[in-house]
């Protein structure tokens, strides 16, 4: 039954695929049409275009802190963390971006409790799919990182399991031990989205799937939470949430060429 | 900005390959009990079932259960050629009590074998879901030893067959008789 389940999802995933893609082809031609249509009738339009004050993108770097990290060490006693993030435009779509990142994380499960401790960072670019009008700055970004980070773990307490507890239950081993110098590098998929306040403070969100490529695990344990990628499953995979403030500081602009409609 | 769907695409079908890992799998191999496998005195090579066997540890009022679907008394007597007795994953050492032809009308046939068992202990990561095992290692000097009974021992011989006890498909202890 599982099995048939995961067959089933992975079929509607990659029917999906030619949604994506008819949908594609569709809205090109709509768009020809339209294109057809506009040109015969404003000619005038585009020449008032020509003639006004050229539009110009500003470019510059970007600084903000992660708030949902900053904030859950106040409601949650096993977390701590902070995350500053960064991104800096190098054309019209496409943005340099990094996160730096610190966590403190007690993970509890059933039988274990565990503390993971260590810094990060992660870096990349993103691709910014929206279509501005007039001098909006608005991103709707999907983007690669690369990630990397440095830990250490402590083995709080343990359970020893034993399926034929005939001489009754074991009780809670609390015995401290700590696994250092560990490390772990990862690539995302992030899908994020930012949006300007006011002036240049910029709100934004962002999502990423994880995919661990490289894992130094302690002996005789394992990594169960990583810095900057979270929980770790018996996969390879992991996923991620921020929520972040930023300022944009401008450094120049660059004028907007307008692409002229081919015949 | 296809290859970027595409990418995330893949990433997808990796997600739709994955199953929940927070629950402890029964047949993940946890902490091991002590496999003892019972043969002919006579015939060493031939394995040899016993009667009405009942296995108490000290310091306990119930047998081990063996057959989990009996009721009363019999879930604790098994006829096998094999049985499977779990250590103490807290001491280096347990006592059981080996009782043949138990409950049986003729108090004659009745005959009781107590054994301590000497062992060392190491805890080993499973999972997350699973914690930690306890594995075991009988002792090198003294794996087992025969404690003052009434009757003479229906044990004949006992032979350390694998004293590294950590997985349960296989015999650690040999016992004839």
């Amino acid at each position: 039954m599982k099995h048939i389940l995961k067959y089933i999802f992975s079929i509607c995933l990659l029917f999906s695929v030619f949604l994506a893609q008819a949908q594609d082809t569709t809205v090109t031609k709509e768009i020809i049409q339209e294109k057809t249509k506009s040109e015969t009738k404003k000619p005038i339009v585009k020449e008032v275009l020509k003639d006004s004050i050229p539009k110009t993108d500003r470019y510059g770097l970007r600084v903000g802190v992660d708030l949902y990290k900053l904030t859950r060490g106040f409601y949650d006693k096993d977390y701590k963390g902070i995350e500053v993030v960064g991104d800096f435009r190098l054309t019209k779509k496409y943005y340099l971006a990094a996160e730096l990142g610190f966590e403190d994380k007690t993970t509890e499960d059933t039988r274990l409790n565990s503390t993971a401790t260590g810094t990060y960072i992660k870096a990349g670019f993103d691709y910014n799919t929206y279509e501005n009008w007039l001098d909006m700055e608005n991103l709707i970004t999907v983007g690669l990182r690369g990630g990397f980070s440095t830990f250490s773990q402590d083995l709080n307490s343990y359970k020893i399991y034993n399926p034929n507890p005939y001489f009754g239950e074991l009780p809670v081993i609390t015995e401290g031990q700590k696994y250092s110098g560990l490390s772990a590098g990862w690539l995302e998929v992030t899908a994020g989205l930012k949006a300007k306040v006011f002036n240049n403070v910029f709100v934004g969100f962002g999502v990423q799937l994880k995919l661990l490529v490289m894992n130094t695990k302690p002996s005789g344990f394992d990594n169960l939470y990583i810095p900057g990628f979270n929980r770790t499953y018996d996969g390879s995979f992991g996923i991620g949430f921020n929520y972040t403030v930023s300022y944009f500081i401008p450094l120049y602009k660059k004028k907007v060429i307008i692409p002229e409609i081919k015949k | 900005m296809k290859k970027i769907i595409a990418f995330v695409l893949l990433f997808a079908f990796g997600f739709s390959g994955c199953e929940k890992d927070d629950i402890c799998d029964a047949n993940t191999p946890t902490t091991p009990r002590l496999v003892i496998s019972f043969y002919d005195i006579n015939i060493p090579s031939l394995k040899k079932k016993v009667t009405r066997l009942k296995v108490i540890g000290e310091g306990q009022t119930e047998g081990i259960v063996f057959n989990k679907t009996a009721i009363d008394e019999t879930k604790y007597l098994t006829s096998g050629d094999s049985i499977s007795i779990p250590l103490k994953p807290d001491v280096d050492t347990v006592t059981y009590s080996f009782i043949l032809n138990s409950g049986s009308t003729n108090a004659a046939l009745i005959n009781t074998d107590v054994i301590k068992f000497n062992y060392t202990r190491q805890n080993a990561y499973v999972s997350r879901a699973c914690g930690f095992k306890t594995i075991f290692k009988l002792d090198t000097q003294a794996p087992f030893e025969r404690q003052p009974d009434t009757d003479s021992p229906w044990m004949q011989v006992i032979e350390v067959k694998n004293a590294n006890i950590e997985r349960e498909n296989e015999t650690h202890l040999k016992v004839y008789f």
